[in-house]
């Protein structure tokens, strides 16, 4: 912890320190987890992921919401009171939009809307060690693996419309560290079902995979299109958003992050 | 004359239509409500001596709140934005999102708005839209305005639905429409919670009553992301809903030069 320190910029708002021992502190930028430790705090770009302290907590989430482990332990009660809960606010929503909550169509949809938006913010409850399975395994691999074309579906915390897209993951593996291909889409899976900016979406999958496997290098690429945007607002239908996280010798070496780049653009191999 | 309506009182005020509209429209409305046709107020037949689509102040099957929506001030808009806020303050705590992160401090206004802004097509008035381009032109063969983008909400899920709608009509007389219409229409009934097969007969119910043509036909195909990002989980999938009056359901070769061009490319 104190190796973060260490970088930091003397800035006036250092002085403010994180004193709450029971407290896991998120001494992770701001940037990558939203949640801001001190309001105050100027935005800091994000550190590299060699002073940030681990993004797996000890119970296995990662970067949980505030009130993600209590989500966790909900019982059926109180699952259905918070179902209940988000109904009722949504009833309130249709009856200010000037809609009818009792005609026949609309007569459930809170309780639909509520279920929907419970399963789209899954993904802060679920647990990284759970999901992973123990599937790591020993194999004599040391290039590139990629897993692309992942769909993924998030909803943009801004507006709270989805945004939809394709994620691209590749790592190489060190000494011969190889995971269940399937987990890499499940973590991607994991962090798209939550209120999530693609920026911060992307790096979290990075950091969560580096944290793994410790690979050689880790290396994420994103494209979607944001309804925000696309339904709403500028309504540019055709647009896409990119964003990429690279980290160890994808960061370090252009020409590893280059065909790792030209593999996730070719089609039909 | 057609009965399919309980309260028989109406007919007597539609001696001016013709019957065999009338009778179309009554056989779309009853089959097509969202109640069912017994209800004194049923959805698409909110007042029930009205039987057009397109009702006396312009709005086209209006929600129940649509005139009082319509004449908001900017204070009670600013009531509306505010209540819908605080209510999606509640849904946010309720997943288990903190409110107060700098990411989702005005997550609420923002969802208010934009949310009113995806139902705005209940407020809009047709002939206010329509603003008077209706010309005469000599044509008498079909006008297709093709790959319209529409983007609606499921009415089930309040989850978007999106793709595009090809309307075509046969003018009658040389009577056409200002193209950009077609597709604001299109934008106006999209903009509400909507089913697919009830969005895509309004359309064309309510291109009927304007242009009075030889016939109308109107094709969606749409992704629905309740069933793309929940439920089954089918990302590859489309819908597809038509609605054909006119000539285009009564001769199959129109109707099939019709989906020819809008396949075509």
């Amino acid at each position: 912890m104190t190796t973060s320190n260490n970088i930091e910029p003397k800035v006036a708002s250092d002085h403010v320190q994180l004193v709450h021992p029971a407290v896991k502190q998120p001494l992770v930028s701001h940037a990558l987890t939203g949640h801001s430790s001190a309001p105050g705090r100027s935005y800091r770009l994000a550190e590299s992921p060699r002073h940030i302290p681990s993004p797996i907590d000890f119970d296995g989430l990662s970067f949980p919401s505030i009130g993600a482990r209590e989500r966790r332990e909900d019982t059926e009660e109180s699952r259905a009171a918070r179902i209940e809960k988000i109904s009722g606010a949504v009833r309130t929503i249709l009856e200010c939009i000037g809609e009818d909550p009792n005609r026949e169509g609309l007569l459930k949809t809170p309780e639909r809307y509520a279920k929907a938006l419970m399963f789209f913010s899954k993904g802060y409850e679920e647990s990284v060690t759970h999901l992973m399975n123990k599937a790591l395994f020993q194999e004599d691999h040391d290039e590139m693996v990629i897993v692309k074309n992942i769909d993924v579906f998030s909803l943009c915390e801004h507006h709270m419309v989805p945004f939809t897209g394709k994620i691209h993951i590749g790592y190489i593996p060190k000494n011969g560290k190889v995971v269940g291909l399937s987990k890499i889409a499940r973590l991607a899976e994991m962090f798209s079902r939550r209120l999530q900016v693609q920026e911060r979406l992307t790096k979290q999958v990075a950091m969560a995979l580096q944290e793994l496997l410790d690979p050689q290098g880790v290396a994420v690429v994103m494209e979607a299109s944001h309804f925000c945007m696309v339904m709403r607002g500028v309504q540019k239908p055709g647009s896409q958003t990119i964003t990429s996280s690279m980290f160890g010798v994808f960061r370090d070496q252009s020409k590893t992050r280059e065909e790792f780049l030209s593999l996730i653009r070719r089609s039909g191999i």
